[in-house]
């Protein structure tokens, strides 16, 4: 079988098969380090992607919640997000992004909107939100809004004058009704009071009760005229195709965007920006911050997992080396090397690590896979995961990384670990070996 | 039995570097643990403390049904009777007055519907960690009855900075118009949006006047020397209100604790434990499998030894207990040195606090500062100690019952 | 049968003030605006359905004056509490309107002026005059019954509903007329419906307001019916609060008198400022 190989290859080809079958000379002390090895594994798996997921999950809220992945605005918009703060030549400052993202990697898409605070008042009740006036057929595609949010009456269609989508939370605080009106006042471009009445066609839900409270949404067009922008928009969002790119995209366009502001007004321009141009990592710190909590804590978690498995790991390895002391000292009388001898026994480690990964990792793909169906639900703590701006259901993500990071940790460190008893095992002087019994 | 816990402890030391490494894996645990629920719970007392130092307190004394309706007219008419009541309660750290009243505030270039509070500039600072939020500028004081503190939030939306005037109109106690110009001497920043966006505060003394109070304050806030007090603080003050010295009650008084005043608080707290302790039993788990060997092996190689003893005419019971007592000496060993070290640890940070300055607006966002202090308790250094002792004990108890079933003769034989 | 208002012998200015009166400083006499027919129409017996779309523009038009200038009280009354409030009341047209308070004394000074949709507010302790935010304009008058809001929108009764008679009946001698109020597409109201009671001279009886689903909300009724400024109106409305009933708030003219016009300073900032009558 070995023919074909070198010699030193052949060598090794014997030591492995050695080394596989040392392993198994004690059935129930292999078996139980695999499976501390095992859990150790799983649970960094399983628990590193549920926290994963939670993160992931605030963030790609944030995201869908009409943030996208990169915001334009006119300048002063998000301090005062009043209509009179628009950015007054949309199509220019899209044909710009699609210059500038269209193509790869960045495969941007974008949506425009007209987003203005708002004072809605019913028969008993007055309330402050924000409106925001969308492309029904377009805005589905990059945010959480669109026929799938709704869970009463039926998403907005383009065209429509004074159909308004309203949050569930909201409706309810207000005390009104699918079907009822919503008296709404706003400032419009020029800053006079303007107020419209707008029937509620729709009630959506959202992750977060404070999402449902703040937004309301009506055909872009129809919050346009009544707000006389006059071809203006609030914001451009846009989406790329990972968020990984947000800051390096946003940075590419306000090159672009300063550039050609620049050169429309001609030699002694101002130089200041008139339009500003944000990625989500400016424009949600909060999100931002935990996610990084969260993937600091995975790291940190692996760590004490893996020194909680290193010591028995240690430890029954140096069980099996005292346990076959005779033998490793018959070696070296023999003439084994040290090397060899130290090399024998890292192989059973490796074989043991590799063992207990690989179930370890199968086990973990399993349950994640088996969790990612429904998820976790936590309704039953809404009111505290969303204090927290956690969803009520946790999915958990495997992502690449965790997965690389746990095999790694467990493997090297491990095979790191294994090295102390290995060395005890080549110091055994052939003597020593064989007075014991 | 003594001669049992002898044998028991020799037995330990038999093969010492084996023995060293199993302690090690159980102390790591131990340590993890008692730092991990020391920080966790430190986290939450001092969560909780900030959130409810910012505004509401640990507890309030406000009129019935002030909570509900923020009436103007829903006031706590004698304060001072309150304040009384409150000095004979020995777990009272401080206590302060406030009113409140919606209004129109009016800069130069802006006006907004706001929330005017007037707060008691000395006490104030004593209850409130409000002061330490101050931006620009300072904080209320006795001396300047015009002067405001207002949220950044607002005076961005008003277009005001400091020396700014700022016009108040309201309605007064009586109903009828309250109204006076202030000038603005502090901006705070909480990361609260709402609070930053709606509120200014003045001096209580010239908001009684100007909204036609009279000695009548909105809420008398209580602070208590730690969070565990609070319920005992509760009972005494409903109890002694409700006497003699409760003073003038028209409408009458409710005290409510922070729990009621911030309901989503407490279980964004159980969300939190709860995740914690799946991670810690999960660690548990490890290391219990980590250290089987170790019991096993204490076992499985002295099978001759045990054959012997058995012959010689131990009873198995005996044998069995030997090898409890072996196994749990080692993990208490384990488990104290775990303790010690994971006290010795905790308390470290407690005196200087663990810099979490990645999540820097993650905390301001729940009024905390950068710094983390774990809380050593004798919950969070016995807790987690005392389920690795429960899960270790159960895996020491495997070769303990496996023992009985041991046949002398073959025992003795085995290799 | 309607009997004709002791009318025809007025100045044409005089038919207008009483509405424009108690809109500057109800609003919801907005809402309430007084269905009356048309002014010029002499009743037709024959005529069968009134339309109830020309009552309320006749009735409206009929109650507010062209300008008119008066003095109120106004009580506001809660269960364990009561105010009293003196004032003294410009109108002018549909738009404008002005309030000074003259007592008590502590909120003496303070005044209101409204034109078109906006509203300020003056007082005299801080000398002054703030525009009210829009977020405002649902809060109450003056700690009344009544809103800013129900002060801003005055024609908005004529305007933003589609009125129907429902029912005609006798009363102490007068036919009342019964009218259900129902908004107008797209009318910026959030009433579900109003219903209001008429009586032939086209004095207010009642004028009721329900939310979008049918509830009652709250009430106007107007009591004390004479002669105010030589035209037959109330002289009391009081405005209730349906599911709070020891709340209300009382509106009682002490005099009332119309003009065909007033200067037109007299609705300006400044003038709001600095009384110059």
């Amino acid at each position: 079988m070995f023919s074909g190989l070198t010699e030193t290859g052949r060598r090794a080809a014997v030591y492995v098969r050695i080394g596989w079958r040392n392993l198994w000379r004690n059935r129930r002390r292999t078996a139980v380090i695999l499976t501390a090895i095992v859990l150790g594994v799983w649970s960094m798996l399983l628990l590193g992607a549920l926290m994963r997921g939670l993160a992931q999950e605030m963030v790609d809220n944030g995201i869908r919640t009409l943030t996208g992945h990169v915001q334009i605005h006119a300048a002063g918009y998000r301090s005062d997000p009043v209509a009179a703060h628009a950015i007054t030549d949309p199509d220019a400052v899209t044909a710009t992004v699609r210059r500038v993202l269209g193509g790869a990697p960045w495969e941007a898409r974008w949506i425009e909107r007209v987003r203005v605070p708002v004072v809605l008042n019913t028969a008993r009740h007055t309330g402050g939100a924000t409106l925001v006036g969308i492309d029904p057929e377009r805005e589905p595609e990059l945010s959480f809004i669109g026929p799938k949010a709704i869970a009463d009456g039926r998403f907005l269609r383009p065209g429509e004058k004074d159909a308004i989508v309203v949050g569930r939370a909201l409706l309810d605080e207000m005390e009104s009704e699918l079907g009822h009106t919503l008296v709404i006042s706003a400032q419009d471009r020029h800053g006079t009071v303007v107020s419209r009445a707008f029937r509620v066609v729709g009630v959506y839900r959202a992750e977060l009760e404070a999402t449902e409270k703040r937004y309301v949404f009506v055909p872009r067009q129809a919050a346009a005229s009544w707000l006389a922008m006059d071809g203006a928009v609030s914001e451009i969002a846009i989406e790329l195709a990972d968020y990984d790119q947000a800051d390096a995209a946003a940075a590419r366009l306000r090159r672009a965007l300063g550039s050609e502001a620049a050169q429309a007004e001609g030699p002694g321009s101002s130089g200041k920006a008139a339009l500003e141009v944000e990625s989500w990592r400016q424009l949600l710190p909060v999100e931002r911050a935990v996610f990084d909590l969260y993937v600091g804590f995975i790291q940190l978690w692996y760590v004490v997992v893996f020194i909680a498995m290193g010591f028995g790991v240690v430890n029954t390895i140096l069980m099996a080396v005292f346990e076959r002391m005779r033998e490793f000292g018959l070696l070296k009388a023999l003439g084994m090397r040290p090397g060899a001898i130290v090399g024998e026994v890292l192989i059973e480690a490796v074989f043991l690590l590799l063992l207990g990964t690989a179930v370890g990792n199968l086990l973990g793909w399993a349950s994640v896979a088996a969790l990612s169906v429904h998820g976790i639900d936590l309704s039953a703590m809404a009111a505290g995961m969303e204090m927290w701006g956690l969803s009520r259901v946790v999915y958990p993500v495997l992502s690449r990384q965790d997965l690389v990071l746990a095999n790694a940790v467990v493997l090297l460190l491990g095979l790191v670990v294994s090295v102390y008893p290995a060395i005890k095992a080549a110091r055994f002087t052939p003597v020593e070996a064989m007075r014991r019994i | 039995m003594k001669i049992d816990l002898q044998m028991a402890w020799r037995n330990v030391w038999r093969n010492p570097r084996r023995t060293w490494l199993t302690v090690a894996a159980i102390a790591f645990a131990c340590l993890i643990l008692v730092f991990m629920l020391s920080f966790q719970l430190g986290s939450y007392a001092t969560m909780i403390d900030s959130s409810v130092k910012i505004e509401a307190g640990h507890l309030q004394v406000q009129a019935k049904g002030y909570h509900a309706d923020h009436e103007m007219r829903q006031v706590v008419r004698d304060p001072a009777a309150v304040d009384r009541v409150l000095d004979g309660i020995p777990q009272v750290e401080a206590y302060t007055s406030r009113a409140t009243a919606l209004a129109v505030i009016s800069s130069d270039q802006r006006t907004y519907a706001g929330q005017v509070v007037g707060v008691d500039p000395v006490q104030e600072a004593k209850v409130s960690s409000l002061e330490s939020l101050v931006r620009q500028g300072s904080f209320v004081s006795a001396d300047d009855p015009e002067g405001a503190l207002v949220g950044d939030l607002l005076a961005n939306n008003l277009k005001v900075k400091l020396g700014d005037e700022l016009t108040v109109i309201g309605q007064g106690r009586d109903g009828s118009v309250a109204a006076t110009v202030l000038t603005v001497r502090g901006i705070f920043s909480s990361g609260i949006d709402e609070l930053d966006r709606t509120t200014i505060e003045m001096p209580l003394a010239n908001f009684q006047q100007v909204f036609s109070m009279g000695d009548a304050v909105h809420e008398v806030v209580v602070v208590g020397k730690d969070l565990w007090g609070v319920p005992a603080i509760q009972r005494q003050l409903t109890a002694r209100l409700a006497g003699p010295g409760g003073g003038d009650q028209s409408p009458p008084l409710v005290v409510l604790s922070w729990n009621e005043l911030m309901p989503g608080l407490l279980q964004s707290i159980k969300v939190d434990l709860v995740s914690g302790l799946i991670f810690y039993v999960a660690l548990i788990f490890v290391v219990a499998f980590s250290i089987l060997n170790t019991f096993l092996m204490a076992f499985l190689e002295r099978t001759r030894e045990f054959g012997v003893m058995m012959a010689i005419g131990t009873p198995p019971g005996r044998l069995g207990r030997l090898l409890l007592l072996e196994s749990l000496a080692l993990t208490g060993v384990g488990i104290g040195a775990g303790i010690v070290l994971g006290c010795a640890v905790t308390l470290y940070f407690q005196a200087h606090g663990i810099d979490l300055s990645g999540a820097d607006e993650l905390l301001a966002h729940f009024g905390i500062s950068g710094r983390m202090y774990p809380r050593l308790s004798v919950v969070s250094a016995l807790a987690g100690p005392l389920l690795v002792l429960i899960i270790t004990g159960l895996a020491a108890l495997y070769p303990a019952l496996k023992i009985r079933r041991l046949k002398p003769v073959e025992a003795m034989r085995h290799v | 049968m309607r009997r004709k208002a002791p009318r025809n012998g007025r100045p044409a200015g005089g038919r207008r003030a009483f509405g424009a009166v108690a809109v500057a400083l109800l609003g919801l006499l907005v809402g309430a605006a007084p269905i009356c027919r048309a002014a010029d129409a002499p009743p037709d017996p024959s005529v069968k359905a009134p339309d109830g779309n020309a009552l309320v523009r006749a009735a409206f038009d009929h109650y507010r004056g062209k300008a008119s200038s008066g003095t109120a009280e106004m009580t506001i009354h809660r269960p364990d509490w009561e105010r009293n409030m003196t004032m003294d009341v410009w109108t002018e047209g549909d738009a404008q309107s002005l309030v000074r308070i003259t007592a008590p004394a502590k909120d003496e000074g303070n005044g209101t002026l409204k034109k078109g949709q906006d509203m300020w507010l003056y007082n005299p302790k801080v000398n002054r005059v703030i525009k009210l935010p829009p977020s405002m304009m649902s809060q109450s008058w003056m700690g009344s019954d009544f809103s800013n809001n129900d002060l801003a929108k005055t024609d908005s009764l004529v305007n933003d509903y589609d009125h129907r008679v429902t029912e005609t009946e006798t009363r102490d001698g007068h036919t009342v007329f019964h009218i259900h109020s129902t908004p107008r597409q797209g009318a910026p109201v959030v009433w579900g419906a109003l219903e209001l009671e008429i009586r032939d001279d086209q004095v207010l009886l009642a004028e009721r307001f329900y939310d979008q689903d049918g509830a009652l909300v709250k009430s106007l009724t107007t009591s004390d019916i004479r002669l105010l400024g030589g035209r037959v109106l109330p002289a009391t409305l009081r405005m209730q609060k349906a599911d709070k009933q020891g709340e209300w708030t009382e509106l009682h003219y002490t005099k009332l008198s119309f003009q065909d016009s007033l200067p037109e300073r007299l609705f300006t900032l400044t003038n709001l400022r600095n009384p110059s009558s």
